[in-house]
């Protein structure tokens, strides 16, 4: 169970701030697929973040009872000047995993090839996407909190991603944050709509989603 | 206390990765890779070293100029190297905030303990190698000289915890790192020991934490051919009030941090 209370978050602006989140509510369950709807700027990666203990609420409280996953988007969790598997063997260091059990399924699901030995900040988006979903994947975590832009690889990335985290992990948490419909129809069976730095979880994906368009 | 000994577990291992990805970014893997990291130090206090002694001679007040430099350069490069290496240490290692296991102070203690281990083999490599030409003395108290050594990281450590976050808030403090750790040069004991000065004079400079470190180092080295002035107390007491301001603005500093 994931329960975030009363969740505000503002960043400096100027010599003013800019109030992103203005008193989010919301509990998600074990085994949820949420997805996270708004529009650009909204809040929802800042959500995404404060969730994943990134970035802290300017005030609130956030209770995790479950192992997060850090956020998975194409930023974050790597370090560019450090090749691929370089960062496998440093995720696997810091979360306490033996590298050579996991080094197989990285060459594996991300099919990259030597280019694994290769700098990751020299990778195209996708092969980021790529390396971020199979090291993620290895450390089994109980919610996997996903930025949208991730999932919109080719059609066999989707493919994997689909069999690993919804066939193979169907018990798992998700939260997906998104600005497409077609993406939260698909994968999700609640979604939160962020709007006007105010959250509402509905259970029904299709009324949120009439909401949404509606906004 | 389980809950205790797995959080200690987990920063052990936080603190491998980091050091290890460190070096990797920092000296490669290539040639003598992260042994690199005692050779600035270890340059910087030989040549100071022969300059001094072109200088001046081959002693002062009876105790030989290259010896004294060297001891006192090596832990005054691990001051300067370390505080400017904490300075904004935060914005590089961002994107490793995204694991939430991975702790702000990780950062500057990883930072620190390199360059600490790096100074630290450079003296004992510089001192060894001399020692066999017969231009550096066998220390009088190993004991003594580990604890002045101690001392000083123990302070400059203590500093670099007030000055990561600091640096974090204002662009400002920044622009001032270069000029405060020069001042430190005359503050450091890094050129004089506490008896070649003014009863007055010792008394004040007592005061400044890394004296007292320096002279227990030297002591540990030259034995009773000085008589070294030290309050062991005082850089305790220091460095753990500068640990518990560090600890809390760090504590400040990561609330509001923006991670792109």
């Amino acid at each position: 169970m994931i329960i975030c209370e009363d969740i505000h978050k503002h960043y400096p602006l100027g010599h003013g701030r800019k109030n992103v989140l203005n008193g989010v509510n919301f509990t998600i369950q074990k085994g949820q697929k949420v997805g996270l709807l708004g529009r650009n700027g909204a809040g929802k990666s800042t959500l995404i973040k404060l969730l994943g203990g990134v970035e802290f609420p300017s005030s609130g409280r956030i209770r995790r009872h479950m192992s997060l996953s850090w956020p998975l988007g194409f930023g974050g969790g790597f370090q560019g000047s450090l090749t691929g598997y370089d960062n496998a063997r440093f995720i696997a260091r810091i979360y306490g995993q033996d590298y050579d059990a996991i080094k197989d399924f990285v060459e594996d699901f991300t099919e990259l090839g030597r280019q694994l030995k290769a700098p990751v900040k020299t990778y195209s988006s996708g092969m980021r996407a790529r390396l971020a979903f199979a090291l993620s994947l290895i450390i089994e975590f109980d919610c996997y909190l996903i930025d949208e832009v991730i999932l919109v690889g080719d059609q066999d990335f989707q493919r994997k991603c689909y069999h690993e985290l919804f066939e193979k992990r169907a018990d798992r948490t998700l939260v997906i944050a998104s600005h497409s419909p077609g993406t939260i129809q698909k994968y999700c069976n609640q979604a939160l709509i962020i709007h006007d730095g105010l959250g509402r979880f509905y259970d029904d994906i299709s009324e949120a989603l009439a909401v949404y368009s509606a906004l | 206390m389980a809950g205790l000994t797995k959080g200690w577990r987990i920063q052990v291992r936080v603190i491998i990765a980091l050091m290890i990805r460190e070096l990797t970014t920092r000296f490669g893997r290539e040639n003598i890779g992260f042994l690199w990291v005692m050779v600035e130090p270890l340059l910087f206090a030989g040549l100071v070293a022969v300059v001094w002694a072109a200088m001046r001679g081959s002693e002062t007040h009876g105790i030989s100029i290259i010896s004294f430099v060297i001891t006192g350069y090596i832990p005054l490069t691990l001051f300067r190297s370390a505080v400017s290496r904490s300075v904004k240490v935060f914005e590089v290692n961002g994107s490793l905030l995204y694991h939430r296991q991975i702790k702000l102070i990780d950062f500057i203690f990883v930072r620190f303990l390199i360059e600490m281990i790096g100074s630290l083999f450079a003296l004992m490599f510089i001192g060894a190698a001399l020692y066999v030409v017969g231009i550096f003395p066998l220390p009088y108290s190993f004991g003594h000289m580990l604890l002045g050594w101690f001392l000083y990281s123990l302070f400059t450590f203590s500093m670099c915890l007030v000055i990561a976050p600091l640096s974090e808030v204002s662009d400002i403090l920044e622009k001032f790192i270069p000029v405060v750790t020069y001042l430190m040069i005359p503050l450091s004991g890094t050129f004089f020991l506490v008896q070649w000065l003014t009863p007055s004079m010792r008394e004040f400079i007592l005061w400044s934490p890394p004296v007292t470190a320096m002279e227990l180092l030297r002591f540990g080295l030259y034995g009773h051919s000085m008589r070294p002035y030290y309050d062991i107390s005082l850089v305790v007491i220091f460095s753990l009030i500068m640990t518990v301001i560090g600890l809390a603005l760090c504590r400040k500093v990561r609330r509001t941090l923006v991670v792109g």
